[in-house]
């Protein structure tokens, strides 16, 4: 059996390849990312229920829709305008 | 030294250093298990692969309870997805890489020996492919990437003597292909 033995050792000789000199980072890129995104949908959905919630609150305590359009939209407004005005600044 | 149940107890905890540290002890390891089932021309192939399971780790982790060793489990993850690749891509032919072919430019073999060992290669490697999994993880494992029957026993989490019998049953199984084709071992 050594004929094949030895068969097999030439015949399978060849460069061994390596892993990328990078592959840790970018193993931990894609968990960074993959992270972030499920913050992302978790605070999305936080800030969808919280908005209905308040919008029934107020539409129970007898509040026009105006008003609740202004209080739940105007946050909203303000919170883009500072992320806007952050990225120029950067 | 850390053992990797401490490195995974801390990872499941939310510790990214611990996890990292699992990644850097055995991405080398799945990378390598990954080819020894892909084969030969699949590198690009087998690191993505070896990410497609580090991911799959990192997911998992909070329900690893320790029943098996850290490494056996990673390897497990890690051949399972390598076959399921493997089966997925239905043995696509391998692309030539430039180091095969500069060596058959420098061979100082004459044509016709190159195309007699060439061609008995090819057969080779074809009957290879009819074995199963393990063997042939076993096999590339062993004569390509140069591994100790203890580290494919690791890989492969069987015991040392079952990761021998693997080539013991394989070499015969080989032997009797080739010479049935009629191919002398010179």
């Amino acid at each position: 059996m050594s004929d094949i033995d030895e068969l097999l050792r030439r015949s399978m000789a060849a460069p061994v390849p390596r892993l990328s000199p990078d592959f840790h980072r970018s193993v931990s890129r894609k968990l960074q990312r993959k992270s972030r995104s499920s913050t992302r949908i978790l605070l999305a959905g936080y800030a969808g229920v919280s908005m209905i919630v308040s919008i029934v609150l107020m539409r129970n305590q007898g509040l026009g829709w105006l008003p609740i359009a202004a209080l739940t939209l105007g946050p909203l407004a303000a919170l883009a305008l500072v992320q806007k005005s952050a990225r120029r600044v950067r | 030294m850390t053992t990797d149940s401490q490195l995974v107890g801390r990872a499941q905890s939310g510790d990214q250093d611990a996890f990292a540290e699992l990644l850097r002890r055995h991405s080398d390891a799945v990378f390598r298990l990954a080819l020894s089932i892909l084969g030969q021309g699949f590198a690009a192939e087998a690191e993505d692969i070896a990410q497609e399971v580090f991911l799959k780790v990192h997911r998992t982790l909070p329900t690893f309870r320790g029943d098996a060793e850290v490494g056996s489990w990673i390897y497990r993850i890690a051949f399972n997805q390598a076959v399921n690749w493997k089966t997925r891509a239905r043995y696509r032919k391998p692309h030539l890489n430039d180091a095969s072919l500069a060596d058959a430019a420098t061979s100082q073999a004459g044509p016709d020996v190159l195309a007699e060992t060439g061609e008995r290669d090819r057969f080779l490697a074809e009957c290879i492919e009819t074995l199963p999994e393990v063997y042939q993880s076993a096999l590339r494992l062993h004569y390509w990437l140069g591994a100790s029957m203890a580290e494919v026993a690791a890989l492969l989490d069987v015991p040392e003597n079952t990761a021998k019998s693997y080539l013991h049953r394989a070499r015969p199984l080989l032997d009797v292909m080739l010479r049935q084709k009629g191919y002398s071992y010179v």
